[in-house]
């Protein structure tokens, strides 16, 4: 029900600043129109994106501190769990460097492998993954409003740079392709040359 | 007061030593920037974009005749190989009078995001084999793959058996499903076409998040403390340094490249089902039918023996030798027991067939 509520307040306020931005655009869109090669044109009527993306970076972060707050959980029960574990193995504190340093093997085997068996199961994985995957949609709001930015500087968004890498490589493609048919075909046309002679 | 007694004043001793060696670590030990490693000496044979082809100049008067091609894993760089004369795999082997290449894959840009499995097997890797063909007058050489370098080299002998005479895989990841690491969790579990399409090329950063819960209290604590313990040990001090640096040096792995790796042998398994396709091509692991070495380590935290293992048996080659070496990924290229033991027995094995 939390959640719900939570939802509808984000919502609310979402519509709400998607409208006044909406209908000051509209109603500023004229005397902007004047400067329609400067840059605040462009941001004027790109801004409203930077309001959605900032209202999704809020609900994205709330899901982020979810899946950080479990995952800290998770190695703070560990570490609990194999801090009592030494205690049972090594219950008396140590006097001399012997001591110390059979110890020390024994807390370091304990919590490497306590540890590693929590890396290894599937909640650590599982929320590992929803952890990375919030972090991911963050990048991905702060593109963005970055492209609102480079797009009223009439600089070229990530897209628009991914798609010149994209045709890049598929041109090194078709370019290597190609020297390997022509270096398959020289023999040939060497002996072709040389019957013509 | 009676536990006071007890307590053994070498302790106070201990600790004191211990905070001058600390202490005085920047007087006697050079920082891993300052560090140069002492690479064997070479030529750089052919550069394709970022890629650079090297060959070793020989150790010895006579050399076998089928030269080797070292294919390196993409994580990290190929100095472990090289890590320094006395542990070093290439020099190794070109004292065995084997003639050596090294294909360095190179530190791919965000400009390199679209480069997949079919650049580096049927690209890079074919492009350097062919190059050293046409030099070497041969038709075929031998080829080694170091843990996901072997899975370039394995996907590559499938496609090519033409030009691979013979085929070592060292600590190669192949089988996904079975592979028991930590970093096979985290692969299982991650939303790849997300993070490619977000991010482009996989970061260095999460390289070195993945190597961190690798053991963390015997890599993140343990081996800092040995390291200080040990500051006057010069030979100690000097060989932790070149390992720490070469951790420190991962380069970003492609994104389209680093989707597949992840997809089709942590999530789906699609090698060694063999129903993995490159560049359009089927791989099929039983077209792997020249002479193969594999070679795993036990204590491998990184590529589990049951990752690497499947490969022995799932390919067609009649010649085929499976070695399993008590010591860890690291361990298995770059310390006393791979120069005394692991290739000794590599090169003999190589020098029956080259």
């Amino acid at each position: 029900m939390e959640s719900e509520s939570q939802k509808e307040v984000t919502d609310y306020y979402k519509h709400l600043s998607l409208f006044w931005t909406d209908i000051l655009h509209l109603m500023s869109s004229k005397p902007q129109a004047l400067t329609s090669l400067g840059p605040m044109r462009a941001f004027a009527s790109n801004s409203k994106k930077i309001s959605t993306e900032l209202i999704q970076i809020n609900e994205n972060l709330m899901e982020f501190n979810k899946y950080v707050t479990e995952y800290y959980k998770q190695l703070a029960e560990t570490w609990n769990e194999a801090q009592k574990k030494v205690n049972l193995k090594a219950p008396d504190v140590p006097h001399d460097i012997e001591q110390i340093e059979s110890f020390k093997r024994i807390w370091i085997d304990i919590f490497d492998n306590d540890f590693t068996e929590l890396f290894d199961s599937e909640k650590f994985g599982v929320n590992y993954g929803k952890l990375v995957s919030k972090e991911l949609e963050l990048t991905k709001n702060w593109h963005n409003i970055s492209n609102v930015i480079l797009q009223a500087a009439n600089l070229p968004s990530k897209e628009e740079i991914d798609e010149v890498y994209k045709e890049i490589h598929a041109l090194k493609k078709r370019v290597t392709k190609l020297e390997i048919e022509l270096k398959k075909k020289k023999p040939n046309n060497i002996e072709v040359t040389k019957n013509e002679k | 007061m009676k536990s006071e007694s007890k307590f053994d004043p070498k302790i106070i001793e201990e600790m004191i030593k211990f905070s001058k060696h600390v202490m005085d670590a920047p007087k006697l030990v050079s920082a891993p920037d300052e560090i140069s490693l002492e690479i064997t000496p070479h030529d750089v044979v052919q550069e394709i974009d970022k890629t650079r082809l090297l060959h070793y100049k020989p150790l010895t008067d006579k050399q076998h005749k089928t030269p080797l091609l070292i294919s390196y894993a993409l994580i990290n760089r190929y100095h472990i190989l090289d890590i320094q004369p006395e542990k070093s795999w290439v020099r190794n082997l070109l004292m065995q009078g084997f003639d050596v290449y090294m294909l360095d894959w190179g530190s791919p840009t965000s400009m390199d995001k679209y480069l997949d499995f079919d650049d580096y097997v049927n690209g890079y890797l074919d492009s350097s084999v062919e190059l050293i063909k046409d030099v070497s007058s041969v038709e075929k050489i031998s080829l080694q793959g170091y843990c996901t370098g072997a899975t370039i080299a394995t996907a590559y002998a499938a496609l090519h058996p033409e030009s691979v005479k013979n085929y070592i895989a060292t600590a190669p990841v192949i089988d996904g499903w079975r592979d028991t690491t930590v970093i096979s969790n985290l692969a299982k579990h991650m939303d790849v076409d997300k993070m490619v399409e977000t991010i482009g090329n996989m970061p260095p950063e999460f390289m070195y998040y993945c190597f961190s819960v690798l053991k963390p209290f015997e890599q993140g604590i343990e081996k800092y403390v040995n390291f200080f313990k040990n500051i006057e040990n010069k030979k100690f001090v000097d060989n932790f340094l070149r390992v720490e640096k070469w951790l420190g040096d991962t380069p970003p792995i492609p994104g389209a490249l680093f989707k597949q790796w992840i997809k089709d042998i942590y999530q789906d398994n699609l090698l060694i089902q063999n129903k993995m396709f490159v560049g359009g091509s089927h791989i099929n692991l039983k077209k792997i039918n020249m002479p193969i070495f594999t070679q795993v380590a036990v204590g491998d935290h990184l590529v589990s023996p049951e990752c690497s293992m499947p490969l022995h048996y799932a390919v067609g080659s009649e010649d085929k030798t499976l070695k399993i070496y008590p010591t860890g990924h690291v361990g298995m290229i770059a310390s006393s027991l791979s120069q005394n033991k692991v290739l000794p027995e590599l090169g003999n094995w190589l020098a029956e067939r080259s």
